[in-house]
């Protein structure tokens, strides 16, 4: 059979060409695996709880709790859909498992991006690879987004509503992109259609799309190789075969993966739908984005109360905090194979401390974000007495400016002993060398 | 690159494949650009959209006692949400909560609390005082403050000082929460005009009283 499908498919090419492809064989070339792991299992549950789910925001009778003939309990039948899908055998953990997995994925993709940035794996001839990767984090945060909003709870709803005011914040044309955006004036008729449409269609055939374009550049451009491979086969590459040495492992990693989520959701609930209940005008206290946007919400908490008038439009804290702000971080990341390039075609991954500036920017620009993180948590420090209503935003931001910059001092400070130590020791072992002849 | 680049009077081939190609695909992308417009869908102003108009009555907006009218007597300095409930063309009463940004929140501090920037002549004898209760940062509904006196938003943090005409005292919010004239109608509140400054979801003064003035051409 193999030789009849040869002759018609070319099996021997693919299997020249793909199937043969080198892994190398270190823990940290597995976060990418993960990554693209999570992406199959969110398509999967997502498929099925489409299967379940009504997209519609129009208000239809809880049957549940009905309510009585004059006075109808009417909920919105996304959120109706949602109750509807806890009822399911299994249905809460399928929604818990898609929703862990979210999270996950957009973890694994920023570890990976660390992997890949704090080893110059950037460098030429990888910078396509680098901007694709930055776009499928974006887009995934967008896929979470738009996710986490069809539910139409009351959690949904003020996202949301704090989404299209974001949007709508745009100096000029903020007001008509926010309504064509959300298919008119919040919340108009057709938002969840619009907002489904984008999370089961639009953005996941993006996400598809990158992360084919992804993997066919990383397999003609090869891993990067780690630096073991230098020792034992210089400018050759080493590693295992995709077929068949890294497919029983891709399979243990996949399968223990779902393990996790799985037991994961078991036991951590989240975004419970009966706890916020259907869209009200009673607000939720301290409602907080995910983690990967906790860094947005503490900045636009933390910004002073401004608005000024530039060529007819308004141009307020909202904007700057939500959009020029995360603009300049992410084109900061996009400018990363820019500043830091190489001229040769680079082979393998570097050693961190051998680039202590590199290492700590990555790490001082990590800490900005961690500050504005905790900014996100500002009510609950004030709470807590750790900080002061009268306080709290200078402290906050002096933290902004004052932490990055002693991440940046101390990790070059620790490179520093870290190659200080690394060169005595290769002076001790010159200096005994010859006790051992 | 040929180094000798042929001296040709008529248009090559390729040239034309090319100003052909180009010209298909900006006419293409332009009317591709003009299905955008079926995105937005078309406003259309029902009463239940309208804002707090004269003549409105203040609803309570949530809890067991929602669409029924807000009693003077049993306000505090606790916020109190409310809805206004105005009449369609039917003469129907409709609850005008078709925008969410129609929320209001009403107080009664006791005399002499209530002191300028608001607007003594729109509350009800310098006690009862009613305001938007949309944040003017990011449209969230603003709540009581667990965290000291006023108002606190919980999306971001802003603060407002409803004693002060709802003027902000912390957080980024850009504007002061726009003050409701009201007045009393036995134990019930009634509007008694329009929102004194812009609420949200409008930033420029002009956009709000061009808004009024559809509302009033719509009502006559």
């Amino acid at each position: 059979m193999n030789q009849w499908l040869d002759e018609r498919l070319h099996l021997s090419r693919l299997n020249d060409k793909f199937l043969r492809k080198a892994f190398p064989v270190h823990h940290s070339f597995f976060l990418g695996e993960i990554t693209l792991f999570s992406l199959i299992i969110l398509i999967l549950t997502g498929i099925l709880l489409a299967l379940a789910y009504e997209p519609s925001n129009s208000m239809i009778v809880n049957s549940f709790d009905p309510g009585t003939a004059d006075k109808p309990n009417l909920i919105p039948a996304a959120y109706h859909s949602a109750l509807k899908i806890n009822a399911m055998p299994f249905g809460d953990m399928l929604r818990r498992i898609h929703h862990w997995t979210a999270n996950i994925m957009i973890a694994a993709a920023v570890v990976h991006m660390m992997r890949i940035y704090f080893t110059g794996a950037f460098k030429k001839p990888r910078e396509i690879n680098w901007w694709i990767g930055l776009l499928l984090l974006i887009f995934a945060v967008f896929t979470a987004v738009t996710g986490y909003a069809l539910p139409y709870d009351n959690y949904a709803y003020n996202t949301l509503k704090v989404i299209y005011g974001i949007v709508a914040s745009i100096p000029w044309v903020g007001e008509w992109v926010s309504q064509a955006a959300f298919a008119g004036r919040f919340p108009g008729e057709g938002i969840i259609p619009r907002v489904y449409g984008y999370h089961i269609m639009l953005l996941p055939a993006i996400l598809i799309a990158l992360t084919g374009a992804h993997l066919l550049i990383m397999i003609k451009q090869k891993h990067t190789q780690p630096q073991y491979a230098k020792r034992i086969a210089y400018k050759k590459i080493v590693g295992v075969p995709l077929l068949t040495q890294q497919t029983p492992i891709m399979l243990l990693l996949a399968l223990l993966f779902a393990a996790i989520i799985v037991l994961f959701s078991a036991f951590i609930p989240v975004h419970p739908v009966e706890f916020f209940g259907p869209p009200s005008t009673t607000p939720i206290n301290n409602i907080k984005p995910d983690w990967y946007l906790l860094w947005v919400f503490g900045a636009l908490a933390i910004i002073p109360s401004f608005e000024f008038n530039f060529l007819g439009g308004v141009i307020g804290s909202e904007f700057t905090g939500a959009m020029i702000l995360p603009t300049i971080i992410v084109l900061a990341l996009f400018a990363v194979p820019m500043l830091d390039r190489s001229r040769e075609n680079m082979y393998y991954a570097e050693n961190p401390t051998n680039h202590p500036v590199r290492l700590a920017a990555g790490i001082a620009f990590l800490a900005l974000l961690i500050v504005w993180s905790v900014a996100g948590y500002k009510p609950e420090l004030i709470s807590a007495n750790i900080l002061t209503t009268a306080n709290a935003n200078t402290i906050l931001w002096i933290a902004t400016f004052l932490v990055p910059a002693l991440a940046y001092f101390a990790t070059l400070g620790i490179v520093r002993g870290i190659r200080a130590l690394r060169e005595s020791d290769e002076r001790d072992r010159a200096a005994f060398s010859h006790a051992d002849d | 690159m040929t180094r000798y680049k042929r001296q040709d009077p008529e248009i090559t081939r390729r040239k034309f494949i090319n100003v052909a190609v180009g010209t298909t695909a900006a006419v293409g992308g332009v009317s591709l650009l003009s299905t955008l417009g079926t995105a937005n869908p078309v406003f259309i102003l029902t009463p239940d959209k309208m804002p707090p108009l004269k003549g409105d009555i203040l609803v309570h907006a949530g809890g067991d006692t929602e669409g029924q009218p807000v009693r003077i007597s049993e306000l505090s300095t606790k916020l109190v949400r409310a809805w206004p409930m105005g009449k369609d063309k039917q003469g129907q009463s409709v609850i005008r909560k078709g925008d969410p940004n129609n929320l209001l929140v009403v107080y009664r501090f006791p005399q002499g609390q209530l002191v300028p920037p608001t607007n003594i002549q729109a509350t009800i004898e310098g006690q009862t005082v009613a305001y938007s209760d949309i944040c003017t940062h990011a449209g969230c509904s603003v709540g009581d403050n667990d965290q000291g006196p006023g108002m606190k938003c919980p999306c971001h943090s802003g603060q407002y000082d409803p004693t002060h005409g709802c003027i902000v005292i912390g957080g980024p919010p850009p504007r002061k929460l726009a003050q409701l004239p009201i007045a009393a109608q036995g134990e019930n509140i009634v509007v008694t005009d329009f929102f004194l400054t812009m609420p949200y979801p409008y930033i420029h003064e002009s956009e709000w009283e061009a808004f009024k003035k559809t509302v009033e051409e719509q009502l006559t």
